[in-house]
């Protein structure tokens, strides 16, 4: 057998058959087949008003409706529960001194690190594959899966398994292991309080930080966009913790913080150049985060564009306005401008939009799309016919009996957790038997 | 040869290794000893290369060992505390061992015992034989110099002499060692040379008819040099 390949089981074999991870898998079980439950549930009596009324129906979409609320269960435990598991990675070799043994093997520390992480991504894959049963139920029931909508959703989840993953292994690499859990519970909570703060309007620094943190950059996962800026703040962020506890480990460095410092800086640089990076695409097949097909290709032909508001920022109405087209906009064109107006202007105009297409201008107090898109093709003398058949959004909802319900608590409360035990023990059993 | 040279070491404001010099003759067994708090696991530590000398170096055949690369293919060390992974038999281990590095020695597992115990869990071992499975591990691997930190911890006197007559054997075959014992009784049975350490201070090297010669008492024990080195 290859030395690598050596290292790699032996790690493959630490993780999955520890019995925190043993634990662990059992509790993501119960916690996904209980969010999904529940989710299909609430999904299949809300459903069963809309499915013969078409209008109603074309709100029922199942990922947002059934599987962000299923994975949601996820992310609690991907930042509670997973550094646990990780941190033991490293810090049990720090503990019993193992590290100091593998560093005498022909291994070298990148490739001690990097079977660490490689082992510890396959599991992260276990985790999110834990979603597979819930989707063939679905699908069985005649459930709708839109998959890429669903792919960028667990790619989501991946990607921030990962960014846990190299915070726990820079904690361990930097602290013993009761403190290098308290630290990556720190800044992951750390991320939340600043997403409190920003929702309590606590300070100003908390809008500018909001923008940074995890559960900011999930929710374009959550609500299918395909977000470049995100992926690349998922992957700096992961590479600038991953690299930082392989030269805090470097034993052999005697200036540790020089090539920590180097890191420091230039992640730091590449999430001011990952911030910069704005390809974002609407995933989604009712296109929810922007505009139908042929409004967005009608949007692209313009050459430039400027809207001007003259709104406070705390009005409901721009707040509204915001989410309703400003962020759709933007998925759509990320190079439009659009100003706030303060001042003698602001009061003055109160209540006024004002769109500027290729030069010309034209001005309206309504937010409502359709006058908002006339006022906008208009400008650009581009002529918008009927909205096709296909644009329209038919929705699928779905009416779950009982017995479907029940078959959810039987797979991921009986099957999956039986299957996981078996797989447990038979490993232990058939190492004890192949010692003996 | 194996030479220390000017070896020093210094944590915040304390000197845990000052200017140490000294040269570890192949196929010989040198001890070092000395108090507890002397400065002994550290100075293995730093030659087996986990520890950066402030200044000072580590050489073979009077070449530099400059980094840690070169070191292991050269150095086989065995630090104090060890706790090899609890969860796995002791074939596990050794299997893994022999996988990783292409080392495996049926006669070293028999001479230490550990064929009797191959499918015990290593937390199930006594102390005795966790030092040995640590013993295995330092020794299959056939490199020229082998550094050990208080390797006879845990061993009834029966079982110390085992073990004192097999890293003989293995003197024999050809190796350097390099032990740091705090049992002065032990050390003399084993040791050809030794390096008398306190307080990171070199205080006495040579073999032991040098250092009676060197106090001026003849037919003094290993205990009674150390105790005059130490005045």
């Amino acid at each position: 057998m290859n030395p690598l390949t050596a290292l790699i089981m032996k790690e493959l074999k630490d993780l999955f058959f520890s019995k925190t991870a043993l634990l662990l898998s059992l509790a993501i079980c119960f916690i996904f087949g209980y969010s999904f439950y529940s989710a299909v549930s609430l999904y299949g009596t809300a459903s069963s008003s809309a499915v013969n009324n078409p209008l109603y129906a074309a709100g029922f979409e199942p990922v947002p409706g059934v599987f962000v609320p299923t994975f949601g269960g996820l992310f609690l435990i991907f930042s509670l529960l997973l550094p646990f598991l990780f941190i033991r990675l490293l810090s049990l070799e720090r503990k019993q001194n193992t590290l100091e043994l593998l560093l005498q093997l022909p291994f070298s520390l990148g490739e001690i690190m990097a079977a660490k992480a490689l082992a510890a991504i396959l599991f992260i894959l276990f985790i999110v594959f834990m979603s597979i049963p819930a989707l063939l139920l679905w699908t069985s029931w005649g459930g709708r899966l839109p998959l890429e909508e669903l792919t960028v959703l667990a790619g989501g989840y991946f990607a921030y398994g990962v960014l846990i993953l190299s915070i726990s292994l820079f904690s361990s690499a930097v602290f013993s292991a009761a403190s290098a859990s308290i630290f990556a519970l720190m800044v992951i909570i750390s991320s939340w309080l600043v997403d409190f703060g920003k929702e309590m309007n606590i300070s100003s620094l908390m809008l500018v930080l909001s923008g940074w943190t995890f559960t900011k950059n999930m929710k374009y996962f959550e609500e299918g966009i395909f977000s470049l800026k995100a992926l690349s703040y998922f992957a700096v962020l992961s590479a600038l913790f991953f690299f930082s506890a392989y030269y805090f480990l470097r034993f052999d460095l005697r200036k540790k913080w020089r090539p920590i410092s180097v890191i420091v800086v230039l992640g730091a640089v590449l999430m001011i150049i990952a911030s910069l990076v704005s390809f974002n695409r609407d995933v989604t097949e009712s296109r929810r985060n922007s505009f139908p097909q042929h409004l967005a290709e009608s949007l692209g032909k313009i050459k430039t564009m400027k809207v001007e508001i003259y709104l406070e920022k705390t009005d409901s109405r721009f707040r509204d306005y915001e989410n309703s087209f400003l962020k759709r906009l933007a998925i759509v064109r990320d190079d439009v401008e659009s100003t706030m107006a303060t001042g003698d202007r602001l009061k003055s105009n109160y209540g006024l939009f004002v769109y500027t297409v290729n030069g010309k201008s034209e001005t309206t107090y309504s937010t409502s799309e359709e006058e908002i898109f006339g006022i906008i093709f208009d400008l650009a003398g581009i002529i918008i016919g009927r909205t096709p058949e296909r644009a329209h959004y038919r929705g699928y909802p779905l009416v779950t009996s009982e017995r479907q319900q029940a078959a959810v608590i039987f797979v991921y409360f009986l099957v999956l957790p039986l299957v996981i035990l078996i797989a447990f023990g038979s490993k232990r059993v058939r190492s004890t038997r192949r010692s003996k | 040869m194996l030479s220390i040279r000017n070896i020093s070491k210094r944590k915040s404001e304390t000197t845990i290794l000052d200017r140490i010099t000294f040269d570890a003759p192949e196929n010989t067994i040198t001890g070092v000893i000395g108090p507890n708090g002397a400065g002994k696991s550290t100075l293995l530590r730093t030659i087996a290369g986990f520890e950066n000398p402030d200044e000072g170096a580590v050489l073979f055949q009077d070449a530099a060992l400059l980094s840690f690369k070169v070191k292991k293919q050269l150095f086989s060390y065995m630090p104090e505390y060890l706790e090899l992974y609890p969860e796995y038999s002791v074939d596990e281990f050794i299997t893994f061992i022999h996988r990783a590095s292409g080392f495996s020695d049926a006669n070293l597992l028999k001479a230490l015992g550990l064929d009797k115990v191959l499918s015990k869990k290593v937390r199930h071992l006594s102390k005795g034989y966790k030092q040995r499975l640590k013993l295995y591990f330092a020794l299959c691997n056939k490199k020229p110099i082998v550094i050990l930190d208080e390797p006879f911890d845990g061993f009834d006197p029966i079982q110390l002499l085992e073990i004192l007559q097999l890293i003989k054997r293995e003197r024999e075959a050809g190796r350097t060692f390099l032990i740091s014992i705090h049992q002065l009784s032990d050390a003399e049975k084993i040791c050809d040379h030794y390096v008398l350490l306190d307080e990171g201070r070199i205080v006495a090297t040579g073999d032991k008819e040098s250092l009676r010669r060197k106090f001026g008492i003849a037919d003094a024990s290993l205990e009674r040099i150390f105790i005059e080195a130490l005045k």
